[in-house]
């Protein structure tokens, strides 16, 4: 044997060391982000609330006791109430009971035969104090505290949830991790790729430090989660193109304040309530002004620039349409028809249909059939839309013949590894040479195809970082929509319940077009990736949609409320 | 809020959705990774066309192939990167059958759980020895002296295959200019052991053989007068000379086409039935590699043409991987084991991923027929071939000329194997359009090769 192959010199001694540690690197990242998402969506089970009664109803006749279990409560005959009236003058749903900041109330959702409060009949809301008689129809029930009713005081609850400063340090550790593998990505050490990320973690502490320390907040958990994908992406995107990165870190920025906004707008439901119309007229401008002045890029006309910002306003239109939709539980239960809503949806999908938008399209579909769902609960509803959804697409496909043809090369990409399945195959590829925990961050060839760093981030990721990270990063995704489900009867008013499930739902549907669109187990179609995706408007809108599950949390009004 | 609760389900429908789509996803990772990852356009393969950074060595741990700085080098003698371009296989990837297009993820070493990434940084394909002796397979290339034509020699107790070589071939460490243009060069592609089948001939009077011992009970006593031809449903069917009166196993060792027309005419269905059962219309594989099926069809053959079939003609066309798969079948006692070329697939480090392994496969023929079908195939040899082609070997063996048509010489063919237990070897070779008759031509390739593969197994 060459003795100079036995003995290798100290350069590659150094190199092959260097490797060795950004591989062990790549195998912790996402063993840490495991980690952190584990503890994170235990923490954020652990702080939900249990659901024992405050405040009891009880009849006045046969005394019985009749427990106050929610934020808002449907009162009625029919059995899906969520406080049932074995009484057939009452209506099937009579009123509503809410708790608001200020106190309860009750409001009259149009019953046949009216509601009552100490014998006066409720118009709109009128609030209620412990002592206090409801009758409805031929029922009368006083609103007791739970205690006294002689009832056993709810057990203290036994909650050892994970630190949220422990768990954003563990996000803070995977981006170190990340950091140092963009140090040595190209081959030498240069500081220079870890500015973005090293901006991002001063980010993440800043919103932790307003948000726990100067607002007094209790949890962190999505924010973290949020980060640490957020840090996933950065990474990516900055081994790409660091000028990329630093665009990509402003719109996090921006997506932070909007974030924050929101959570202080949606923190009075009914004062938010009352700027939808104005919400929904203004998306809908967006819209006409898009349609008006918007380049082609790419196919889509989804694009306004405005001086050196382009924006795509379909993607600010997403928070507006959730905002739109959602209502509270008193309000439901007075104005059934979804005329209003329908109308609304049918413009936004029309105007993205002009845009040639079909994916944006199809996104807006299914938080259309989420929110519908949720206010009305009729299949039939959902099963119509679904139908006129399905003759839609038939006309499509006939109009527009270059949407046939991504159908047809679907499930077919191998046999157009040139052409239409150009990019699919190569997602397919190098996904595959990346194995579990990737090539190595700047290592990757997929980067250089078209529309690699959105469209295709998926398979950048599972190239360069492992697929073990990228289904990591997505099952996330998928959980935030399990969390906004979880919460879904125990928020603080329907209106949030609606809001987050159908945001959670847009935000995993979207993941669902984008990963599997790349990876040919659905057709193509050009959507974003939340959190992970290069894209200004997307990173802003995405924690927007953010804002809606967060606020669903009833801890995160709970401390403000303290304060008072 | 109750409500609000369980309709909030929709979300459990999408989440599984995802779930499923995701599950459907990493599935076919699993299958398929390793077919998606060699890709010719992969960056991640030195640019390589075939996607192969290891190295491809024979049986006896030569260099058949390797990468060095990025280009594929192939063994530094001509003559042997010849005879084995087919097995080995071209840098474009042309030769589909080849070890470097079918074992191009081994080569590539992709793993499902590292990809095509190595924890060093370096990456470095799986090493893939194959069964061939390189020796052997230029002694074949040699010996065909460039006609066209095919060897293939296998050991019949462990299935290893020893020597496949076809012709014409190329060079490929550089491509002639003319490999698309120049007639000389059709069919370089091809690896005619694996891909091709040609007209048997009198190498089909094996499985008319077979199919009278099984169903003509007084075989050994019957004569057949063969004096030079007869008509069979008004067309004359001929053979070379008159032999006189023979018993069967003359018939077959002097290959009468008279005989066995008419014994093919007297079994009528029962020759289709045994054709079938010893591995007719139907592929075979080496390796994972198909290979072309093998024809015999005469549902609408008249009784002429039956009788030509019997004898090889008509429309019979015979792969020659599944006639060695046959020989072997012949000196296993009707089933074979089944040849294989990738001995091991070795990690970088030394560690053995994958051994080969011969394992038996279907039963071609009845054990008791497969005995006297030896009987009868050693007779060939002993009264007709000379026993001198094969000295010490115990050859059994079937000559075959057929006739191809267009004013072209006939295709010779020889088939068989040693039956004794010292040197268990089965060969198939056949040469293209050679005037000089079976022995002389195929008889003498075989020879040699049967000779060193001897020396080989001894």
């Amino acid at each position: 044997m060459n003795l100079a192959f036995s003995l290798p010199s100290l350069a590659s001694l150094v190199q092959g060391g260097i490797s060795l540690l950004l591989f062990l690197l790549r195998v912790a990242v996402p063993v840490l982000a495991i980690v952190v998402a584990e503890r994170c969506f235990r923490s954020l089970r652990l702080g939900r609330r249990r659901e024992d009664p405050v405040m009891v109803l009880e009849n006045r006749t046969t005394h019985a006791i009749l427990p106050v279990l929610y934020w808002e409560n449907s009162i009625g005959r029919s059995r899906s109430c969520d406080v049932v009236l074995r009484d057939q003058t009452a209506s099937r749903a009579h009123a509503v009971l809410l708790r608001r900041e200020s106190g309860w109330f009750v409001a009259d959702t149009n019953s046949k035969a009216g509601t009552f409060v100490n014998g006066r009949r409720v118009r709109g809301r009128e609030p209620v104090n412990p002592g206090d008689v409801i009758a409805m129809g031929s029922t009368a029930l006083t609103l007791k505290r739970t205690a006294d009713v002689g009832a056993p005081p709810p057990r203290p609850a036994r909650r050892r949830a994970p630190s949220p400063a422990g768990l954003l340090f563990l996000t803070l550790l995977t981006q170190a991790m990340l950091a140092v593998q963009l140090a040595f990505a190209g081959g030498k050490f240069d500081a220079k790729p870890m500015l973005p990320l090293a901006a991002l973690a001063l980010l993440e502490w800043a919103l932790y430090l307003y948000s726990m320390k100067m607002l007094g907040h209790v949890s962190f958990e999505l924010e973290t989660l949020a980060f640490l994908l957020c840090g996933v992406g950065l990474a990516l995107q900055t081994g790409i193109s660091v000028k990329d990165a630093y665009t990509q870190l402003c719109a996090v920025a921006a997506g932070v304040v909007l974030y924050r906004f929101l959570i202080w707008f949606l923190g009075d439901m009914d004062h938010a309530m009352r700027w939808r119309v104005a919400i929904g007229v203004t998306a809908l401008v967006l819209f006409a002004v898009n349609l008006l002045l918007a380049r082609s890029r790419n196919g889509a006309r989804n694009w306004i620039t405005v001086g050196p910002v382009s924006v795509q306003p379909s993607e600010f239109v997403k928070i507006a349409f959730v905002l739109v939709g959602t209502s509270t539980l008193d309000r439901l239960q007075t104005y059934k028809n979804l005329t209003g809503f329908i109308g609304f949806s049918a413009l936004c999908m029309g105007a993205l249909f002009l845009m040639r938008d079909f994916g944006t399209a199809c996104i807006f579909f299914a938080g259309f059939l989420i929110i519908a769902f949720m206010r009305s609960g009729s299949v039939r509803t959902v099963s119509l839309a679904l139908a006129v959804a399905a003759l839609g697409a038939f006309l499509i496909l006939k109009i527009k013949p270059y949407v046939a043809q991504r159908f047809e090369v679907w499930r077919h990409v191998w046999e157009h590894t040139g052409d239409e399945g150009y990019q699919q195959v190569r997602v397919l590829s190098y996904t595959a040479s990346g194995g579990l925990f990737g090539v190595g961050l700047g290592r990757g060839c997929l980067r250089d195809v078209f529309a690699a760093e959105n469209d295709l981030v998926f398979g950048v990721i599972c190239e360069e970082m492992g697929i073990l990270l990228a289904v990591v990063c997505v099952v996330v995704l998928a959980l935030l929509a399990f969390y906004a489900r979880s919460l879904a009867s125990r928020s603080r008013s329907a209106f949030y319940s609606i809001a987050a499930c159908a945001a959670g739902g847009m935000l995993l549907f979207q993941a669902c077009l984008n990963v599997f669109g790349a990876t040919d187990v659905l057709p193509l179609t050009g959507v974003t990736l939340p959190f992970l995706s290069l894209g200004g408007s997307s990173m802003v809108s995405v924690w927007g949609m953010l804002a809606f599950l967060k606020a669903c949390d009833e801890r995160t009004y709970a401390a403000r409320r303290r304060k008072r | 809020m109750k409500t609000m609760g369980r309709r909030s389900l929709v979300l459990i429908l999408l989440a599984a959705g995802f779930f499923f789509g995701l599950g459907f996803f990493l599935r076919d990772l699993v299958l398929h990774g390793g077919f998606w990852a060699v890709q010719s356009f992969n960056g991640h393969l030195n640019g390589t066309g075939v996607a192969a950074s290891g190295r491809v060595l024979d049986r006896g741990g030569a260099v058949l192939a390797q990468t060095k700085d990025g280009k594929r080098v192939y063994s530094p003698d001509l003559a042997t990167r010849c005879a084995m371009l087919h097995a080995v296989g071209d840098t474009d990837g042309f030769i589909s059958t080849s070890v470097q297009y079918n074992f191009r993820s081994e080569l590539s070493g992709y793993s499902l759980v590292m990809g095509l990434a190595t924890p060093t940084g370096k990456a470095s394909g799986n090493d893939v020895t194959l069964t061939l002796d390189a020796g052997l397979c230029r002694l074949a290339r040699e010996k065909l002296a460039g006609r066209n034509g095919l060897a293939a020699v296998c050991n019949y107790r462990t299935g290893e295959l020893l020597c496949m070589v076809s012709t014409p071939d190329f060079d490929p460490q550089n491509p002639p200019k003319d490999l698309d243009t120049n007639k000389a060069y059709s069919g370089a592609y091809l690896n005619k052991v694996l891909s091709s089948t040609f007209t048997p001939g009198s190498v089909f009077k094996v499985v008319t053989a077979a199919a009278a011992i099984e169903n003509i009970t007084d075989l050994d006593s019957r004569v057949w007068n063969c004096n030079g031809s007869v008509v069979i449903n008004g067309n004359r069917i001929t053979d070379i000379g008159a032999y006189g009166t023979l018993h069967f196993k003359d018939a077959l060792a002097k290959s009468s086409n008279v005989a066995f027309g008419q014994i093919a005419v007297e079994l009528g269905s029962k020759l289709p039935a045994e054709a079938d059962r010893m591995g007719f219309n139907r592929s075979f594989s080496l390796d994972g590699i198909p290979t072309a099926e093998s024809v015999y069809d005469v549902k609408s053959a008249s009784a002429d043409q039956l009788a030509w079939s019997g004898v090889g003609q008509y429309t019979d066309m015979a792969n020659p991987f599944h006639m060695l798969v046959l020989m072997d079948a012949a000196a296993n006692g009707g089933t074979p084991v089944m040849p294989y070329l990738v001995k091991s697939v070795t990690s970088p480090a030394g560690l053995p991923l994958r051994v080969g392994a011969g394992e038996t496969g279907p039963e071609l023929i009845q054990p008791s027929t497969a005995e006297r079908l030896k009987g009868y195939l050693r007779y060939n040899v002993t009264s007709q071939y000379g026993e001198s082609l094969f000295p010490g070997l115990a050859v059994c063996a079937k000559t075959g000329t057929a006739e191809v048509g267009g004013g072209k010489a006939p295709n010779c063919w020889m088939m068989g194997f040693s039956s004794d237990e010292e040197t268990p070897l089965a060969f198939v070779v056949m040469v293209e359009n050679s005037s000089e008759g079976s022995v002389a031509s195929a008889g003498r390739i075989a020879s040699s090769l049967m000779t060193a593969a001897a020396k080989l197994a001894g």
